[in-house]
């Protein structure tokens, strides 16, 4: 359980570093404890981080780089939610000018269509289920990785 | 030179902190798509990324070009270095 002492940040350790151990030795080794030491070192780290402008900075580049990718991975999801407008889906074409992004083609079917097939070309709202899990599954994250620094703020 | 090393390793660091958040990115799309049962092309020059569902016909195919890709990674620094820059302008010693 000691061991788990060394994973907080140096100044830490030096400052109640012979504290702390005295303090493990007297606790039981349970995961409960493990779980309190390793969730002390992190808000440890944390308070390193944010005592330092150019680490604080760093961090928040690391955040803003998470927050970037959620967003994007929610266009992709919202891209392709925005083609299934219409039955049988829309080709959507994303540009920025003259540049062309991002495209959701549909195949052109004209031959019969067996059930199946017509099974999977129908446009009820069902067909949507799964973008929509996903969309809100991102959403939360999103919510989760904004809310963060404000969360380990508070609970300090 | 100190300064310069601390520098050359940050903006390293910073680099493979995108390359790690694009690829997270591709991932995840990359299991989108095979979830939601599309096909999927990403372009990286004059190479494609593929994802193709045989058993999934009549299903949408996406395709992200070269200036979707660029504009992914500009899009991902950009929010890195303003959550970077607004930190660093409003940071107090605490």
């Amino acid at each position: 359980m000691k061991s788990l002492l060394r994973l907080y940040p140096r100044s830490w350790r030096e400052r109640y570093g012979r504290e702390m151990e005295v303090l493990v030795d007297e606790l039981p080794a349970r995961t409960g404890v493990a779980f309190d030491l390793l969730l002390g070192a992190a808000m440890a780290y944390a308070t390193v981080i944010r005592g330092n402008r150019i680490l604080s900075a760093a961090g928040a580049y690391l955040h803003g780089v998470c927050v970037g990718i959620l967003l994007q991975a929610i266009a992709f999801v919202l891209l392709v939610l925005y083609s299934q407008r219409s039955p049988g889906g829309t080709d959507t074409d994303v540009t920025l000018g003259p540049f062309h992004l991002a495209a959701v083609q549909w195949p052109v079917y004209l031959g019969p269509r067996s059930l199946s097939q017509a099974a999977l070309m129908r446009w009820p709202p069902l067909e949507w289920l799964p973008q929509l899990g996903l969309l809100a599954v991102l959403v939360a994250a999103l919510v989760v990785v904004l809310a963060a620094p404000r969360l380990l703020r508070k609970t300090q | 030179m100190r300064r310069l090393t601390v520098a050359a390793s940050f903006v390293l660091l910073a680099m493979l902190a995108v390359a790690v958040a694009e690829s997270s990115l591709a991932a995840l799309i990359f299991l989108f798509s095979a979830t939601l049962k599309l096909s999927l092309s990403i372009e990286l020059g004059e190479h494609y990324l593929q994802l193709f569902l045989p058993n999934a016909p009549y299903r949408p195919e996406v395709v992200v070009y070269n200036a979707g890709t660029i504009a992914s990674l500009v899009f991902t620094v950009v929010g890195g270095l303003a959550a970077a820059i607004w930190k660093f302008r409003r940071w107090r010693p605490q």
